[in-house]
This record gives structure tokens, sequence and C-alpha cells, in this order.
């Protein structure tokens, strides 16, 4: 680390004279001043590097390598990233992220923008709805998924049951391929509804009240003002709510695992087979942790796309609406 | 750090540095207090095993604590052996959570002798080597290297039969005397044949067998050659004998002729065996304890077992004890095994849970066993016979992997409709991902 | 990337900072400003229809945790039947102390809270002082180090297993509560939820009046700093130990059995090594009570700080 400094705003150093004929008081004092930023984020960047970033350099490398669980890494190029791209499986569970995310996420954002809409008005009881809204955001993925997985049961589950109600046959949820991916998603959806719709409710508290004034003068009613306010004003809550949302589910892994019982093949045919627990099954079902390497760096790859163009377009919009 | 004191109590900064330095410290005392202990007055001793061995049903370990008060025992058992053994495998690599006493699936005892010699005890190192002999003859071959390093001692082995639910048939018109029963069923043909019989005047919701994965693996529990030949070449791909089995299973998956359970995950599988969602099941000697569990005291008589169609001897499953080269009470563990595999508690393994034994002296015991809470079936007959006339079977290291990607193939074909060609090409590709 | 700031209340801009400064300098301001009364679309009274709709979704949340009480108390065999009863039966001690004995819950448990503690507090005291210095400081290569922070903030750490998992090999720390808590120590959320809160809530004034005693820089931090800064470290605090509570991912891969925290108690529970599902509903209930009373009691604040911070941990 440099000790070439910039000004600090606090305790800097006066007069030029020369530091030599500061007291020695002052000059530790001076010196304490201009080192102490570094100071202070050193304990975060040390901890961060060391099990953040180096990892996820190395990552790279182990990719690189065939590394079985047990055994020591060799050397061999890319074939880690041929087996993958030639493999079935991997398309398998890259398609089925996808359509567990578009699943979960369409739904829950459009949920969490109606209940932060409804949540807006002056309400009794607000903060018991708003605790009672974010519960699910406190329960963890496992405690979730287990009751969901009772839930959802082929013989005996609610959900069957009520579908019995209105006369239709049991689903088998966890071995069909959509259902369980229904399932899973609407597991991700209650977990994190609420969370979103409270995002979405402070962006709309932070609209200023002069251009739904201004709309009301226009005649504009109450879905045209959402229409034309709330939602062009909510636009970059909305991008950023769907960025962190679609990072996310590229990363589902407890939901699947444990709503298959533990096993990481995502159901017999991989229907609900997410990149997450590919990965995870590579590396600790089958040992090649070399390959849940590969798998890791390319997804973190993708999310890099995604992110990049998320940010693109968000860009592309803005410029276009001004 | 000295410097003028107006702002508030002397010593912060070196307030803040102590904060974290705690930090550091708790951190550190939670590193070295995952450690194992030094041995100090009674050894613990942990087991770790999957699905049900019988020893804490039947009180064994209780006996065992009981005659040795300077030990005590902690016993943590897996339900399936897939995910049994994966867990397994990260825990040997990282050193950390391996119990003292390991239990390893048959199927998984030839990648052990192969590839994890160095991870597992060589009993013959320890006070268990005088109870390696006194096995039937392939049982203790099967758990020794090359180098005639002994890594396990035999527990049970899997002669099968079939279980199945009397008044169930009696409803569909069908035979409910063993014997009777097992006339009608001279081939696996004529067994699925008495299932179209089945499915037709069944109560609504109950299927003929459990499932596709099961059905499979009794079929080929008869077989010599499974999924290596004799000169240990990986063949499941060629063995006719392997690829007739599946698609035998696979088709009755698709005529319906499964409850589409998959075996030790699905919640509704243990379900069944009270419910009444399959009528039949293939039961390995193991497997007789398990429905015990499941089906409870209210399934007391709902079962009976009968012979493998055609009477034929087949051997599906069975495990070793086995002492990882990690623990720290060898002596103790040792001890241990030996006196679980003993004869005598073998047949008492035997006689109340139904796990069949390996060694010669307790099978000889077993000989005449019925079983109340399964009718008084004449459980030590079947099971004995059924070991005598099975093959002596050939294993190999990837013979888990094998027959897991086959019972999931199948699953794929009874609840996601795959064809059964689509699904077989599925379950090679799944090898040989594990394989290579 | 700069998206994350997006949602942020306070710019991640300082004039956005500066201008967020307002009279309402104390405790909680930037969460309190976060939901301002005089803002947003004038705020009618909600209909019936309303509370209706609110009543039933709010229902629909909870549901999901009166059938783990329910399922948790009774014989599966008796939620087998539709419908299922709807009130809690006679064995939820009994299973609880199955649970608790099969599963290690105890243990678990105890293992949860000495790694969410220990992670909590790391974080909040080492993201506060990184987010000062990023807030109030100007130092040379600020800018890059705040941006690789925040670069770095979306990447999910699940992505760094497979290395992590060999290195914690090699330091014969992995299935050790080390290895769980190492990693976590700090988080690049709460150096960007410090320096917002900070830019807003610490007035310059005060850092000036500071300089002009004489203080030294660590003793500027202990007396005028942390003291503002308190309340933004509380909910950093609250938001961390959720986190830290419901890891899952690295535990589960780390962990095993015999040393678990409350989610690989949970993952082993659903992974058939109790095949009991009134047990594992009752371990399920147990791992999670302990959030949830925390979360019930401190519920608005968590709110605020969910709101002000406005990014998935």
């Amino acid at each position: 680390m440099t000790v070439q400094l910039d000004r600090p705003v606090p305790g800097d150093s006066p007069g030029t004279g020369g530091p030599v004929r500061l007291p020695w008081r002052s000059r530790l004092h001076a010196w304490e001043g201009r080192s102490a930023p570094y100071l202070y984020v050193t304990p975060f960047f040390l901890v961060f590097a060391a099990f953040g970033l180096f990892p996820l350099v190395y990552t790279a490398f182990i990719s690189l390598h065939r590394y079985k669980l047990g055994s020591r890494m060799s050397w061999i190029g890319f074939d880690n990233y041929v087996w993958l791209f030639t493999n079935g499986a991997f398309y398998n569970s890259l398609w089925k992220t996808i359509t567990i995310g578009v699943l979960s996420t369409v739904p829950q954002l459009m949920l969490a923008l109606g209940l932060a809409h409804l949540l807006n008005y002056r309400l009794r009881g607000r903060t018991f709805l708003r605790v009672a809204m974010l519960m699910p955001y406190a329960t963890s993925v496992a405690a979730a998924t287990l009751v969901f997985a009772l839930i959802f049961g082929r013989d005996a589950g609610i959900i069957n049951g009520l579908l019995g109600l209105v006369g239709i046959d049991p689903v088998d949820w966890r071995n069909g391929d959509w259902t369980a991916q229904i399932a899973i998603s609407v597991i991700v959806i209650w977990r994190w509804t609420g969370y979103n719709a409270l995002i979405y409710l402070a962006g709309m508290q932070s609209i200023s009240s002069d251009l739904y004034e201004a709309a009301a003068l226009d005649g504009a009613n109450r879905w045209q003002q959402f229409r034309h306010v709330t939602l062009p004003g909510l636009r970059p809550t909305i991008l950023f709510t769907i960025v962190v949302s679609t990072i996310g589910a590229s990363q589902l892994f407890g939901e699947p695992l444990l709503f298959g019982g533990g096993q990481a093949n995502g159901g017999p045919v991989g229907q609900y087979q997410t990149l997450g627990l590919f990965m995870y099954q590579q590396g600790w079902q089958f040992g090649q942790l070399g390959r849940a390497a590969t798998v890791a760096w390319v997804t973190f790859l993708l999310i890099i796309g995604l992110v990049l163009l998320n940010t693109r377009l968000s860009k592309l919009r803005g410029g276009a609406d001004r | 750090m000295s410097s003028p004191r107006k702002l508030s109590q002397p010593r912060t900064t070196t307030a803040a540095i102590a904060v974290a330095a705690a930090i550091t410290l708790t951190l550190t005392a939670c590193g070295s207090g995952a450690t194992p202990a030094a041995s100090s007055g009674p050894v613990e001793l942990k087991v770790s095993l999957f699905g049900t061995f019988g020893y804490d049903e039947t009180g064994l370990f209780k006996a065992y604590e009981a005659q040795n008060p300077g030990v005590k025992i902690t016993y943590e058992s897996t339900q399936g052996e897939d995910k049994y053994w994966p867990a397994l495998q990260t825990r040997l690599a990282s050193g950390s959570g391996v119990a003292d006493v390991q239990g390893i699936e048959v199927a998984r005892i030839s990648d052990v002798t192969t590839n994890q010699s160095d991870k597992w005890t060589d009993l013959r190192d320890t006070p268990a080597k005088d109870s390696i002999g006194g096995y039937i003859g392939w049982k203790e071959p099967a758990a020794t290297t090359k180098d005639g390093a002994v890594l396990g001692l035999g527990t049970d082995i899997g002669p099968t039969g079939i279980c199945y639910r009397p008044d169930l048939l009696a409803k569909a018109g069908l035979p409910t005397d063993p014997a009777a029963l097992a006339a009608q069923m001279p081939t696996w043909d004529a067994f699925l044949a008495l299932g179209e019989k089945y499915k037709a005047n069944a109560p609504a919701g109950s299927a003929w067998h459990d499932s596709a994965g099961g059905l499979y693996n009794a079929i080929v529990s008869t077989q010599k050659e499974i999924y290596y030949d004799g000169s240990g070449k990986l063949v499941y791909n060629s063995n006719p004998a392997v690829r007739s089995a599946f698609d035998t299973a696979a088709g009755a998956g698709q005529k319906g002729l499964t409850a589409k359970l998959e075996q030790f995950v699905d919640p509704g599988w243990d379900q069944g065996f009270s419910s009444g969602s399959f009528a039949t099941i293939a039961c390995p000697s193991w497997m007789i304890g398990y429905i015990k569990g499941k089906a409870g005291d209210a399934g007391a008589n709902k079962w009976n077992v009968t012979t493998l169609p055609g009477g034929a001897g087949g051997n599906w499953g069975g495990a070793y004890l086995a002492i990882p080269a990690s623990s720290q009470h060898k002596d103790e563990a040792a001890k241990l095994i030996a006196w679980l595999t003993a004869p005598e508690q073998q047949a008492t393994v035997f006689d109340k849970v139904g796990n069949f034994p390996s060694t010669t002296g307790a099978i000889a015991k077993v000989e005449g066993t019925t079983d109340p809470y399964f009718n008084n079936a004449p459980i030590g007959k079947i099971f004995s016979r059924s070991a005598e006339t099975s093959p002596v079977q050939i294993l190999g290291p990837e013979d888990g992997v094998v027959k897991s990607a086959m019972t999931q193939a199948l699953l794929s074909v009874e609840t996601s409709g795959a064809s059964p060609a689509d699904a077989w090409k599925a379950a090679g590709t799944k090898i040989s991902n594990q394989v290579g | 990337m700069s998206a994350p700031a997006a949602a942020a209340p306070a710019p991640a801009s300082q004039q956005g900072a500066r201008a967020a400064t307002g009279p309402e300098q104390g405790h909680l301001a930037a969460i309190r400003r976060a939901l301002p009364r005089h803002r947003g679309r004038p705020q009618d009274a909600a209909g019936l229809t309303t509370y209706v709709v609110l009543g039933v979704v709010a229902l629909l949340f909870l549901a999901p945790f009166g059938y783990m009480l329910v399922a948790a108390s009774r014989p599966m065999a008796e939620m087998n039947t539709f419908p299922p009863p709807l009130l809690p039966g006679p064995d939820l001690w009994k299973n609880i102390a199955t649970a608790v004995r099969q599963q290690n819950i105890g243990l678990a448990l105890g293992n949860s809270l000495i790694v969410s503690g220990i992670i909590t507090a790391s974080t909040a005291l080492f993201c506060t002082l990184a987010g000062y210095a990023f807030a109030k400081l100007r130092f040379r290569g600020r800018d890059l180090l705040f941006g690789v922070t925040l670069g770095t903030m979306m990447i999910p750490p699940s992505l760094s297993v497979v290395p992590l998992y060999s290195i914690m090999a090699d330091l014969g720390l992995a299935g050790s509560l080390s290895s769980v808590v190492l990693p976590s120590l700090v988080a690049a959320f709460g150096v960007f939820f410090m320096r917002q809160y900070l830019s807003s809530a610490l007035p310059d004034e005060l850092l000036e009046a500071a300089r002009m005693d004489g203080a030294t820089a660590l003793r500027t931090f202990w007396s005028v700093v942390l003291p503002i800064a308190r309340p933004g470290m509380a909910v950093l605090g609250m938001l961390t130990f959720m986190t830290a509570w419901n890891d899952f991912f690295w535990p589960v891969i780390t962990l095993n059995s015999t040393n678990p925290t409350v989610q690989v108690a949970l993952n082993n529970l659903g992974s058939g090594y109790v095949p009991d599902t009134a047990v594992i509903m009752a371990g399920t209930l147990v791992g999670t009570l302990p959030v949830l009373v925390v979360f019930v009691v401190l519920g608005r604040q968590i709110v605020g700080g969910i709101i002000s911070g406005a990014v998935k941990g």
C-alpha cells in the first residue's frame, strides 16, 4: 500500500516550514491523520481480499485443472470447459435457471408493486402489515422449503387438497417438470415479495407530491396517475430490483436441493436443477471440484454479462426518456 | 497514543484495538473448540450409518455400553445411501466429521478397496483381526485389498424376496398365501402379469409395485455379472441382463404398475407402507426392518413375504462396518465392530429387525426364524434359500454410481414419461460424467 | 458498476448525500427520511377492499408459519387428512425433544448464535470504519477502492465455494465454525450501507470541531463518529445477523452433522437423517423461532433499515 497521500481533511499538517522543526507530537499527529483512512479500510480489505477476491480469481485457476475431492490438482487446460459446453446437463440447468428465474421474478415483482401501491394508502395497522410482509424474508431458505415441500405433497399436501375441492386431480408437484419449477418459484415468491414491496414503497414515497398534484389538475384518474407518475418515478428502483432478483435467481440452491429431499440432481431428469445445484452436484456429489469451479466461473461471467446488459438497458431507456 | 484529552475518556483507541483483538481471540477459540478433545474418561465412539442397521433398534448399542462401562456410543444414520456416501466422501477429504465407525454398502466396498485403502484401517492390525474368518464365501474377500488388507467387517447380506399386502391382493382377487402366490409367478413377466390383474381390480390409489427402481434392483440381484465382468471391466452398457432388467422395470412403470415413489427419498414412499399406495415391494432382508419402522404397530400382520419369481436366489445390498484411518480410537472401535458383527448379534438383528446375517454361524442359527409381524412368515427359510441359491456377484468400484444412475433414469420413465431408450441414454451420460 | 446505488434513498453521489442532510440530524435520521410524510402521492385513506386484499395477503404470508407449528405438534397421519387441523396438537414438546436429540438442534442453536454474533460484531465494526473513511475522509485511491467494493457487492459469495473449500481444508479448518465465520467477517454491502448512512448523518462541522480540538484521527472516530454511527450500526447489525443466521450454501458444504449450524441441521433434517415429518417440522420451528422473535420485536427498525438500505444482503 502506498504511503504517498493526498491532504486528508482532518488532522492536516500545518505550514510548510519542513516537518523536521515540528514537535514530535504534531508530527505523530499529522502522520496519524494521513494514515488513518488506510487504517480504517485495512481490516475490511484484508478479509475481503483473502476470502472474497482471491477465491473468485482462484476459481478461474482451479477450473483449468482436474481436481477430484481428496486428491491433488493436475493441469488440463480447457478440458473442463469443453466438457461443460458439450454437456446436456449444463444446458439443462442453465435453461432451468432461466425458467425458474422468470417464473419466480416476474410474479414476485408485479405482486410487490401492487402490494406497495396498497400499502401506500393511509392505513391502520401499518407496522403490523409491514412486519407480516417481511416475516417470510426473515425465514431461512431451509425452513421455508421444508414447509413448502409438505404443502406441495402429492398424496397429502394442502395444495392438492384445495385443488381437489374444485375437482382437479392430485398433482405430482415434485416429479413433474413445470409443476416442480412452479412449486420452487412459489417458495421464492413467498420469501421475497414483501421485501420488494417495501423497497417499492420507499421509492413511491420519495416521488414528489407536486407531480401528483399536477397530474390531478390535468384530470388524471388514479390509474393514470399510477401509470404516468408512479411507474416512471419508480423506474430506477424497478431496474434495481430486477438486477438483484435476477442475480438471486441465478444462485438458487437451497430451494431445489431441499425440495428434492436433499438430492443434488434436481429431480430424476433434472426438472429443477439450477446452476447452483449443478455446481454442487459436480463438486460434492461426484467429487469433481475442477468441474464445479468451471461451472462457478461460467456462472460468474453470465452474471457480469447480465448486470452490464441491465445497466446498458437502463441507460438507454433513461436517455430516451429525457 | 498520547494526545490532548479534551473530547472524551482516555484510552479509547486502545479500546478499539481491544475489541478487534477480542474478536480474533474468540475466533481462535472456536477454531480450537472444533478439534476433538483428548481422550480422558470414557471413550466416545461415533458411529455413522445409513438406512437401518438395526443396532439402535435392537438395543445392541446400549447392551455394549452396559458391558463396557468405558465406552459411550453416539450414533447417527442417513436414510438414503445415495446421500450418505457423497457426504462421507466430503468428510474423508476434509478430514472433518468422520466417525470412528462408518457403514459401507456392498456396492461401494470395491471403491473402498480399490481407491481408498489409505483412508481406512486395516483390521488385521486391530483387535478385530480374529473376527475376519467365519463369513460366507464372498463376504470378506470383497472387503480385502489386493495387498491383503481387510478394510471392513461384514454385517448383513441382502437375500431378496417379495413383500406384499395380502389384504390388498385379496381385494383384487389374487392369492394371499405365500406359496400360492409364488406358484403364480414363475418369472418376472408373470409377476407383472399379476400386476395387470391387480391393476384392473385394485382399490383406488393403489399400485402393484412401489417403484421401477426397486423392481430393477431386484431383477439384477439374481445375476452374477452385473456392472462388471470377470476381468474388472465396466460392462453395464453391453450386459444384456442389465438392459433387459432396465426395460422390464421401465415397461412396468410405463404401464402404470408402479406407484412412482422414489425409494428412501420421497416422503410418499414412507407413507405408502401404511397407506397402501403399493401392494408389493422387492424385499431384500434389510427391507423387513424398514417396513416395520414405517408401517408401525398398526402395520402388524398387514404384510407377508414370499420368494422372488421362480424362487430365484438374489442379493441386493448388504453392508460392512469399517474404521476410518483418521479415527482416534481404533482399538475401541475395532472391539465394537467385532462384537456387533459376531454371530450372536447378527442373529439378534435378524430376529428383531430382519437384516440377514453374513456369518455362517449366524445363518445356521436363524434358519427357523419366523416373523410374527409378517403373518409369521418363515423369513429364516425364505432368505436362507435365497442366499444359498444366489450367484456370487462380481463387484466393481463404480457399482454404486451405476446403480444410482439407473434408478434415477427409471424414475424419470415413471414420473416424467421419458421413453426407456432416452432414459437409458441419459443414465449412460450421467455415469460417464461421473466416472470420467 | 453503479447499479446498487440507484435505489438507495440517498444517492451515492456526494451532492445527493449532502443535500439530504436535513435538520433531522439525530438518530435514525436516514431511516426517517426514507419515509417522509410530506412527499409521495397524497395519501388517501384505504378503503375496505384494500384492507381485505392486504389482510388476505398477510394471511397467506403468515400461513406457512401456522402450518409449521401445527405439523410440528401432531402425528403425520393427522396432517395427511384434508382439511388439515388448524390448531396445534399435544406432541410439540416431545417432537422438539426428539429433534434436539437426533439432530443436535441444541448444539446447532449455540453454534449459530456464536457464528452470527461474531459476524455481526465484526461486520458492524469493520464496515463502519471503512464506511466512515469512504464517506468523510479524502485519501489517494479512495474512489478506486470504493469502486471495487461496490463492484463486488453483487457477486454472490457462493461462486467462490470451491477454492474456499480447498483453502479451509488446507488450513485444517474445514468443518469448524471458523471456516464459516472467516469469509463473512466483513461485507461489501455493510461498507456501502455505513457510507450512505454516515455521509448524511455525520455533519462535517463535528469533524471539523474535533480537528480544532486537536483530537487524533482514531480518537475522533471513537468519540465523534461511533456515537453517531450507532443507530446505523444497529440496523446493519440486525440485517447481518439475519443473513448470517440464514446462510445456507457455504455452511452446508463445509460443516456436517457433528458440528452444525441451524441451517446445516435443517438441511440434514430435510435430507433423510430424520424420517419423521413431525420431528422435521419441530426442528424447523426451533431453528426459525429465534430470528422470528428478533424480527417481531425489532420489526420496525428492520423494516426501516431495509428501506433505507434497499439492497439485498
